[in-house]
């Protein structure tokens, strides 16, 4: 039997699987593809900051590390893309141990480490940017040569459907560690601290776990946009943009719930593509339709789309049973 | 009386009919006589960081695609007008992608545009899966001509040409002037093209019996530029070379004016602010007589100054990107001409085989080698009475270099 909370994990990674049996637009691949890297970095953080509580404002440093140290490794050292993979993944959860290590340990919470992740993702952008190593400001081109042993695909499909591997094998994960005794343990640090530490919870072991996990997800992310889009500078891999996508699509999603981000990510950027189909012509549509999304949620759907979901529900269900 | 009420009907529906077809097909004749019109994809920037580029970028392609439609479209496809397909490129390359995507799916036969070089490089590869021909209209990283990606035309000067052709006019201007500078100071930004920028000018110019005094490394953005300026009054250079973003500039101007600090020559090279209409006119004292080598459009040419007026007289700003993106569709359009078809392949070999002269840019005759336009230049300018004049190569100046300007 399949365990608790995998069902729908599985039901809607197959609907997106099935996606190029019936619809034949690159159009719609290619924005699947950034809506799901984009999900990948956002389940990132929802496992730090929406499991765990730690709020991050600079995931953006995971992701740029993921980015970067996958195109020096193929562009400086010719290694072999899948090999460069496997690295960047480990050089995300190696620089969450880091940071971690160095905010966690000085006992920062809250606004504090959401500062010093912003900190350090804007010291690696200013480092990127005048480093020889990375390009500096002319940034990194991957060679374009598509085929299987450079992770790169001349479909669409087909790299939709490695991206959407990935962010099924974030989602089991963090199914994974909610159903477990680790997920218990974050939980508790998040809802009160003290009262963890008082339980006996190792509160720095378990921040550190879920920190590096969480770098290395949002390091793949980034590992996956450089090989679609082949090119990095450090606006692009540092930049706060990604921090915020990271962060807003598990908050509309509904955060620290295993599908949140990807449902998130899927609303904020389908709602900005339609209305861009249906009024083109004005320039910043969609960011406003953006705008509006995001403030309805925070004010009428604090706990984002699912928690909405299931609130209704459980309403529903609890008139039926009265 | 049922009978004749069955024929009346027929009658009429037969009637009906008749006119019903003739009018479904009336339009179809006069659609015969107006052949399809072809598609272009117009790819700038006009929300984000790059609002303001973009929409000077987009004005010029639209200009372009109004005046070839008004005078007969494309002639060798039965004056088949230019539909232009606009994609905003919000200044990130993904959005870039986006749209070219869509681009794509409605059919254009062509793309131009991008203005930065990530959404250049990015657009033009996604482009480059369909065969897609796409002319940059700035992108100025050599990178984006160097991935041999058959269907990507650049038509200004990418760094590469920018920079050697800074240092030549540079040295004929001395030259000219009986050599009156010698010594050079540098400031840049300390980023990848303000050093890289600055390192190339300390290796060349001492070749040309300059004699560099120092390279000033200046953080992006900075707030106070005095103790460079006192430094540069120490040093005495001859010639103040800044490679520094707009802001950058228009401060470092200001604080030699204010510190009273006169070279003999301020020449940038690329520059954000020394040949931007917004920082003469708000500093015009501090600007006066700065040079500049950079994009232009040639003030010679009596179609580009009847751009530029009428650009004016509709209240908006005329910054190069707009002659830039007029002459880039321009070519196109010639290129669609000599191709005689709204077909990929066809267009990117009438591109590739181009020497079209009827753009606005102070170039020579259009030569595409690997991509790169071989015949365009930047021309040197400089600030003079409140205007932004061009003084170097001379066939296409409107002024004469005053150099040195001070002393």
């Amino acid at each position: 039997m399949i365990g608790r909370g995998y069902l729908p994990i599985i039901l809607v990674t197959l609907v997106i699987a099935l996606t190029p049996l019936v619809i034949s637009s690159n159009s719609f691949f290619n924005f699947t593809v950034l809506v799901l890297i984009i999900a990948l970095a956002a389940q990132g953080w929802n496992l730090l900051g929406g499991i765990g509580g730690q709020t991050s404002f600079g995931h953006a440093m995971f992701f740029g590390i993921g980015a970067y140290t996958a195109s020096i490794l193929q562009t400086h050292l010719g290694v072999n893309a899948w090999i460069s993979l496997v690295a960047a993944i480990a050089a995300g959860a190696l620089a969450g141990l880091i940071v971690g290590f160095l905010s966690f340990r000085a006992g920062l919470r809250g606004s504090y480490f959401a500062l010093v992740t912003l900190a350090f993702a804007e010291l690696l952008r200013v480092l990127a940017n005048a480093s020889e190593l990375t390009g500096g400001a002319a940034g990194l081109l991957l060679k374009l040569d598509p085929g299987f042993a450079n992770m790169q695909f001349s479909s669409r499909p087909t790299f939709m459907l490695l991206a959407l591997a990935f962010v099924f094998v974030s989602l089991v994960i963090t199914q994974k560690i909610v159903n477990s005794r680790f997920g218990a343990h974050l939980v508790a640090v998040r809802e009160n601290e003290d009262a963890a530490k008082a339980l006996g919870v190792d509160v720095l072991t378990v921040k550190l776990k879920a920190i590096s996990l969480s770098g290395a997800m949002t390091a793949a992310a980034g590992v996956l946009y450089v090989q679609y889009f082949l090119y990095i500078d450090s606006g692009i891999a540092f930049g706060i943009w990604i921090s915020i996508e990271a962060l807003l699509a598990p908050m509309i999603g509904g955060r620290g719930m295993v599908l949140g981000p990807l449902i998130g990510a899927f609303t904020l950027h389908g709602l900005g593509e339609v209305t861009k189909s249906f009024a083109g012509r004005v320039p910043g549509i969609d960011l406003m339709v953006f705008a509006v999304v995001l403030i309805v949620v925070i004010a009428f759907a604090s706990s984002g789309i699912l928690g909405l979901i299931r609130k209704l529900a459980d309403r529903f269900s609890s008139k039926g049973g009265a | 009386m049922k009978i004749i009420d069955t024929a009346f009907n027929r009658r009429t529906v037969l009637k009906g009919g008749a006119a019903a077809l003739v009018t479904m097909a009336a339009p179809a004749i006069a659609r015969g006589a107006e052949p399809a019109p072809i598609k272009v994809g117009i790819l700038q920037p006009v929300t984000g960081a790059l609002a303001q580029d973009g929409e000077y970028g987009r004005m010029g392609a639209e200009l372009a695609i109004e005046d070839i439609n008004k005078a007969g479209g494309i002639k060798a496809l039965g004056g088949a007008k230019i539909e232009m397909v606009f994609g905003d490129a919000r200044s990130t390359p993904e959005a870039g992608t986006q749209e070219v995507e869509r681009m794509q799916e409605q059919g254009v036969s062509a793309i131009v545009g991008g203005f930065a070089s990530p959404i250049c490089l990015a657009g033009s590869q996604a482009a480059a899966r369909y065969d897609l021909p796409y002319i940059v209209d700035v992108g100025v990283t050599d990178q984006i001509i160097q991935r041999g990606l058959k269907n990507t035309f650049r038509f200004a000067p990418g760094f590469a040409l920018c920079t050697g052709a800074a240092i030549q006019n540079l040295v004929k201007i001395n030259e000219a002037s009986g050599k009156a500078a010698k010594t050079v100071a540098l400031v840049h930004e300390d980023g990848l093209f303000g050093t890289g920028l600055a390192k190339l000018m300390a290796a060349e110019l001492p070749k040309y019996g300059f004699e560099i005094l120092e390279l000033i490394a200046v953080p992006t953005p900075s707030r106070d530029l005095s103790n460079v300026v006192l430094r540069l009054r120490s040093l005495n250079p001859d010639l103040v070379i800044p490679s520094t973003y707009y802001g950058e500039t228009v401060l470092l101007a200001r604080t030699m004016q204010q510190q009273r600090v006169r070279p003999k020559a301020v020449y940038s090279v690329l520059n954000g602010a020394a040949s931007n209409r917004r920082f003469v006119k708000e500093f015009p004292e501090a600007a006066e007589n700065v040079m500049d080598c950079n994009h232009r459009h040639d003030p010679r040419n009596e179609k580009a100054v009847a751009l530029q007026k009428r650009v004016e007289a509709a209240g908006k700003v005329y910054n190069y990107n707009v002659p830039l993106n007029y002459s880039c569709v321009g070519l196109l359009a010639d290129a669609i001409e000599r191709a005689a078809s709204g077909d990929r392949k066809k267009i990117i070999e009438a591109l590739g085989t181009s020497t079209f002269a009827g753009h606005l840019m102070p170039y020579a005759a259009t030569k595409f080698e690997n991509g790169q336009n071989m015949g365009a230049a930047p021309v040197s300018t400089q600030v003079q009475g409140g205007d932004i004049k061009v003084v170097f190569p001379e066939t296409f100046a409107n002024a004469k270099p005053k150099f040195p300007a001070n002393g």
